[in-house]
């Protein structure tokens, strides 16, 4: 802030030099300061030091500043390899390495975690529900009777329903679930856990299996939101189509779609809907990570140009990728 | 030291006897114009507790100024042996507190203390640089602006940042922030000769700001959905109240600024050049405003070579030529010794850090996933 030049009448500016020497070098170098004593040069050094240290400190070298200071950034959690609950790829799919560790969220999504089924009263079968999951559902069918289905830590039961019927419960209870089952026919239940953490599929078999090939490419940029990633589209060995997506990062929000436009590299929402567009070809549950779409039949990715992420509640084109021959 | 810089008391001198000692008192005067940047500085800090929604507490503020204050009040008492009002150091640390945020600081709890650690380091390393970094026999750096800078880059993104280049929520306190900023420059930079400065900057900045809008450039910040680019790039930048306020109430230090009406010129262009040179690089608010600031640390540091330039801009010739001299290791001799001298060490490091470590910031994940509130309810700012 500016501290207005004033004159003083107690004592004037110590130390000051009015220099005739134009050079700056005149003014650094002040006449005659007295011998500094070792406590000083102790001190002098010590504080030369410590502003050597906070300069490399305030580069962050080898993220010091955030080793010692801490970080607001989540810790890195293991990504999900597959919409089920495994850690590691299903069967058939290429064997990848260790799932990867992210820091990014993605819109929460269901990843099915176990199917149960029987007849009639039972202790189910115990089930593992993420730390960091944000709850679990229960989607239900019965056929006769009335089946109820509780969590012992959770003080209301998930479903309390006359049969035949189905329909969804909630829980929230983390960690080990064991279910109390309480039915007079069959049922079936299929557990789910919504969670945010990426998902890294491995590519589709058919991708590289004889006869399929890339054939179109581009990299995502954003439109309103913040998109990254590559899309490719692959012709697959039945002719049909799908979409892969790599390293994909897509600002959350529930029921995006991905769509295809016949703008070669489409900016602004208005550009999006003023041209038509292809149908939605997928609904994206999860928005960061590595996915795969087959595309309709009816939609034939190679009468576009570009690639367009929707968001129809926003109203909104989030991100867009421009179509390269591959 | 150029403390006491405060108008003279009237006669008889007043003075207090301490132990048998005479000690002359020196009471704050109504004609010190710092009185009148601390009134556009404190109607900032209530309009910004009233309608624009800023993150510091009154707590934060006051303890902030009081520190400074304590402390130049301690020094200028020991060095000088006069009990002087501490004007300067009171304006540092409210010019700290107008600044710089602690992350996770709500609008409204008046009273919060949270990161109240990281004002009093800004505080405290902005009266050291003041009185230990003294290449030239004066303080070098501008106080309250490197205290923010040090904080921001060493403390970093997760736990501080400065107040957002856009002022709102109220369209009100927005008007009202102008015109306070736009009379209190008047007010002000008229006094102190340094609205040819203020001009020289803001041009510089708007041209060079306006090129990069052209040219694509845009930036990420947590109050805005979406990039900010084009036109939006341009007005955030060249007409924010942040940056008027760093123009007008912290480059206008005379103490700092050089003294010839041309090197104050050269001075705010090169801040503004040193500005958008750093802002190239940066995609983040956080980094932006970063920039912003460490434009002036670096730009200190070169004061005193614009006076040297101006003062043999004003030499004849002859005299010129005479100066100069043919070079030898005699006349590189000064520059061995100034090298040796700690202070000129400090301001050295302080100068090159300042601008590397600003740099650093563009390539900072951290920073962009807090821009994008990404980081969940821990959200730094």
């Amino acid at each position: 802030m500016p501290v207005p030049e004033t004159r003083a009448s107690g004592p004037g500016p110590v130390g000051k030099v009015v220099a005739e020497d134009p050079s700056p070098m005149a003014e650094l170098t002040l006449p005659n300061p007295p011998p500094p004593s070792i406590l000083q040069r102790a001190a002098t050094g010590f504080g030369l030091l410590a502003l050597l240290v906070s300069a490399l400190f305030g580069g962050n070298v080898a993220g010091m500043r955030e080793r010692f200071l801490g970080s607001e950034t989540p810790e890195a959690r293991p990504a999900a390899v597959s919409r089920g609950g495994e850690t590691t790829p299903p069967d058939g799919a290429p064997a990848t390495e260790a799932p990867r560790q992210s820091v990014l969220r993605s819109q929460p999504w269901w990843q099915s975690v176990t199917t149960l089924e029987g007849t009639g009263s039972m202790t189910a079968p115990a089930f593992a529900i993420n730390a960091d999951a944000v709850q679990w559902r229960v989607k239900w069918t019965c056929q006769s009777g009335r089946l109820l289905v509780s969590a012992p830590e959770q003080r209301r039961p998930a479903v309390d329903a006359a049969c035949p019927g189905s329909d969804i419960g909630y829980g929230i209870q983390k960690g080990k679930v064991i279910l109390q089952i309480t039915a007079t026919g069959p049922w079936q239940i299929q557990v789910d856990q919504s969670v945010d953490v990426p998902l890294f599929e491995p590519p589709l078999p058919a991708m590289s299996a004889p006869g399929a090939r890339p054939v179109l490419t581009g990299s995502l940029y954003r439109i309103d939101q913040v998109g990254t990633g590559t899309v490719t589209v692959y012709r697959l060995p039945d002719g049909s189509h799908a979409v892969r997506l790599d390293d994909f990062f897509v600002t959350a929000n529930s029921d995006l779609e991905l769509q295809f436009s016949p703008l070669e590299a489409p900016r602004t929402t208005k550009q999006v809907t003023d041209n038509d567009r292809s149908p939605s070809i997928a609904t994206l549950d999860v928005t960061t990570g590595s996915l795969n779409f087959r595309l309709p039949a009816h939609v034939d990715p190679t009468q576009f140009r570009s690639f367009v992420i929707w968001c129809e509640v926003a109203n909104s084109a989030y991100s867009a990728a421009t179509l390269r021959p591959a | 030291m150029t403390a006491p810089v405060v108008a003279a008391p009237a006669s008889p001198k007043p003075h207090v006897t301490l132990r048998g000692e005479e000690i002359p008192v020196v009471l704050p005067s109504r004609r010190d114009p710092r009185f009148k940047l601390s009134a556009v500085v404190i109607t900032l800090h209530i309009l910004g507790q009233t309608l624009l929604d800023w993150k510091v507490s009154i707590a934060q503020i006051l303890i902030t100024m009081l520190l400074c204050g304590v402390i130049e009040f301690v020094i200028t008492f020991r060095g000088q042996r006069i009990i002087a009002w501490p004007a300067s150091g009171i304006l540092t640390g409210s010019s700290v507190a107008l600044i710089l945020r602690a992350s996770g600081t709500r609008h409204g709890d008046w009273w919060s203390l949270r990161g109240i650690q990281w004002f009093i380091l800004a505080g405290l390393i902005s009266l050291l640089a003041k009185h230990l970094i003294r290449p030239t026999g004066k303080h070098l750096f501008n106080p309250s602006n490197i205290g923010i800078v040090w904080c921001l880059l060493v403390i970093g993104p997760n736990h501080v940042f400065a107040q957002y280049l856009w002022w709102g929520p109220s369209r009100i306190g927005q008007a009202l922030a102008f015109a306070v900023i736009i009379g209190g420059a008047i007010w002000i930079l008229r006094a102190v000769r340094m609205i040819p400065m203020a001009v020289s900057f803001l041009v510089t900045f708007a041209v060079l700001t306006g090129i990069f809008a052209l040219a694509g450039h845009s930036f990420i910040a947590i109050w805005h959905v979406g990039e900010i680019s084009g036109l939006e790039y341009w007005v955030n930048l060249a007409f924010s109240p942040e940056v008027l306020v760093f123009v007008f109430f912290m480059i206008s230090d005379p103490q700092t600024a050089p003294k010839p009406p041309l090197g104050r010129v050269v001075y705010g262009a090169a801040t503004a050049s040193v500005a958008a040179a750093l802002i190239y690089f940066q995609t983040t608010e956080f980094g932006i405003k970063v920039a912003i600031l460490s434009s002036l640390t670096v730009v200190c540091a070169l004061v005193p070579f614009i006076e040297a330039w101006c003062r043999r801009r004003q030499l004849a010739p002859v005299e010129l030529s005479e100066s100069r001299g043919p070079t030898s290791p005699a006349r590189l001799k000064p520059l061995v010794v100034a090298l040796r001298r700690p202070a000129v060490i400090a301001a050295l490091i302080v100068a090159v850090a300042a601008p590397i470590d600003t740099m650093a910031l563009a390539n900072n994940n951290q920073v962009v996933l807090i821009e994008r509130g990404e980081v969940g309810k821990a959200n730094a700012q």
